[in-house]
């Protein structure tokens, strides 16, 4: 019974409800206090229902290059046409200083954004490299901050480094080290291992300890559990 | 336009000065106009094994130096027409090549000659990187043991990368693979990789297999390349890798361990009665 805790708890003082009232975000595009306090009288008596009461956060996105703003003036010009100043976002450091003396608290929640900004392109994965030639001896590939996927052989005495999975479709006669930087959960997925090495975050496996290795020619998988690095038909 | 043919292998002794002597032949004798370079300074092998020792009055060197012009570094060879040989220098150290003096030498050859082979030396250092810098392509001489077959590999490696063809972004050098010093006695002991073990390895087209041959230590005795031995087994195999470098298509021999002529006619009567 879950709500039990809150009706049995008679200690509890307050409770957090996230809500999804209206905020509005009046972003300055240009700094002249009159036209600021004219054209937000206007705004408010176009709407009333809509502004009157309506916690405003000022977004200085557009205006954070132009130096210290007075912000006392700002809360005055917002108090008096009705609307309750809460805070300030995305100006530039010295601006949320002054800002926060004003009694406007710096918000970090919601995003500034800028009114023309084109589109912006959802973040992209870091793209997996890919190595299509053979990996000779004494050659080293590191795949960054993503998964390495090789599609010709591997030569003994070459090296394999990813940050994530390695994936390698020739056989594989060098060394395989995936998770580089302690990702415990990179695989290595492999048809033919003839590996000089293979290892997962650091741990490792050399060839004279790779034992019943599956040999009907099936896919590998060489994961990380617990502590020891196991192989695998996938 | 001139075709610059690099012989290489990482591991030394493995046959490349051997292999370069025949090749150079074997193109001259087919009417290209070819040079053959001894790029492994300090020791000067290629003029021995050609017979022209006596006649080296100018080196490689010299004609990077300005000491002397091409014409009179080159050696004609007295019995192939169409073939020259530059010499190295035995008194200079390797340094003494350097990348400009390379290419103004390569150049110069480039204006009226068809192919260059260029004799690499042993190791992955300066000297063999040079060798191979101006390549179109490398015939890489590998024997059928571990160590050679390790440096071959990566030796292809240097050449998919430190070459001016990769540099500018002009493609691959044509990688040929000449395997060397094959006993196919050896293979079957177990003592030497087979052709199959190598190729798995290094996985480049393969021009020929040369066997291993007392014709070779005879013919650099006497100062005439093998390929000229057209008797010997080593002078037929280098005969057919020529050929298939120039894209005609031979047979593969000396691949099997040559039988005696008693167990043949055992063979031919077990054919017979089944
Ligand atoms: N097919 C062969 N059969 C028998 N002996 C061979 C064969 N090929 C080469 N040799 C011998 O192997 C030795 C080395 O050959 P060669 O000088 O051509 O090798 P190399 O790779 O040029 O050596 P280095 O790295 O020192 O320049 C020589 O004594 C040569 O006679
Ligand atoms: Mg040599």
């Amino acid at each position: 019974m879950a709500d039990s805790i809150l009706v049995t708890d008679h200690q509890a003082c307050f409770r957090f409800k996230t809500s999804f009232a209206a905020c509005t975000i009046m972003q300055l595009t240009r700094y002249d206090l009159d036209d600021l306090s004219k054209q937000t009288t206007a705004a408010v008596n176009r709407a009333p229902n809509f502004f009157i009461g309506s916690p405003v956060v000022l977004d200085l996105e557009v205006v954070k290059g132009i130096g210290v703003l007075d912000f006392k003036q700002i809360k005055q010009i917002l108090i008096s046409n009705n609307l309750v100043p809460v805070g300030v976002r995305g100006g530039s450091q010295e601006q949320l200083e002054e800002a926060a003396t004003a009694g406007f608290p710096v918000i970090t929640i919601g995003k500034p954004k800028l009114i023309d900004e084109p589109p912006k392109k959802t973040p992209q994965a870091p793209i997996t490299k890919l190595v299509t030639s053979p990996i000779r001896s004494g050659m080293q590939v590191y795949a960054r901050a993503t998964d390495l996927i090789v599609m010709a052989p591997v030569s003994p005495g070459a090296e394999l480094l990813a940050d994530g999975n390695i994936h390698v479709y020739g056989p594989l006669r060098g060394r395989a080290l995936a998770g580089v930087q302690g990702n415990t959960q990179a695989r290595i997925f492999c048809r033919t291992l003839e590996a000089e090495l293979v290892a997962i975050a650091g741990y490792y496996l050399v060839k004279e300890d790779m034992h019943n290795l599956p040999s009907d020619g099936s896919t590998m998988q060489i994961y990380l559990a617990g502590e020891e690095v196991k192989i695998a038909a996938v | 336009m001139v075709k610059i043919i690099v012989v290489t292998s990482g591991k030394g002794g493995v046959g490349k000065t051997t292999t370069s002597a025949s090749f150079a032949v074997g193109l001259a004798s087919r009417g290209y106009k070819t040079a053959v370079i001894d790029f492994d300074i300090g020791l000067r092998n290629l003029d021995l094994i050609m017979g022209c020792e006596r006649r080296v009055v100018y080196d490689f060197v010299n004609v990077i130096r300005g000491e002397a012009t091409l014409n009179q570094a080159l050696i004609r060879d007295k019995h192939t027409k169409e073939l020259f040989i530059l010499p190295a220098s035995q008194t200079r150290d390797k340094d003494a090549l350097t990348l400009e003096g390379v290419a103004a030498v390569l150049d110069e050859l480039g204006k009226t000659f068809d192919y260059i082979v260029c004799d690499s030396p042993a190791g992955i250092e300066r000297g063999a990187q040079l060798a191979m810098y101006f390549a179109d392509s490398a015939i890489v001489v590998t024997n059928p043991e571990v160590s050679s077959v390790r440096d071959s590999d990566r030796m292809l490696g240097l050449l998919s990368s430190k070459t001016k063809r990769a540099e500018e972004g002009k493609g691959q050098i044509s990688e040929h693979l000449l395997l060397t010093r094959y006993s196919p006695k050896r293979v079957a002991n177990g003592d030497m990789l087979s052709l199959a073990d190598v190729n798995e390895i290094l996985a480049i087209p393969l021009l020929g297999v040369i066997p291993e041959s007392q014709a070779v230590l005879r013919a650099s005795n006497s100062g005439v390349p093998v390929i000229v031995d057209s008797e010997s087994d080593a002078g037929q195999a280098y005969t057919d890798a020529v050929a298939r470098y120039l894209g005609e298509e031979v047979p593969f021999r000396f691949l099997q361990e040559k039988s005696h002529w008693l167990k043949r006619l055992f063979s031919f009567k077990e054919k017979e009665a089944v």
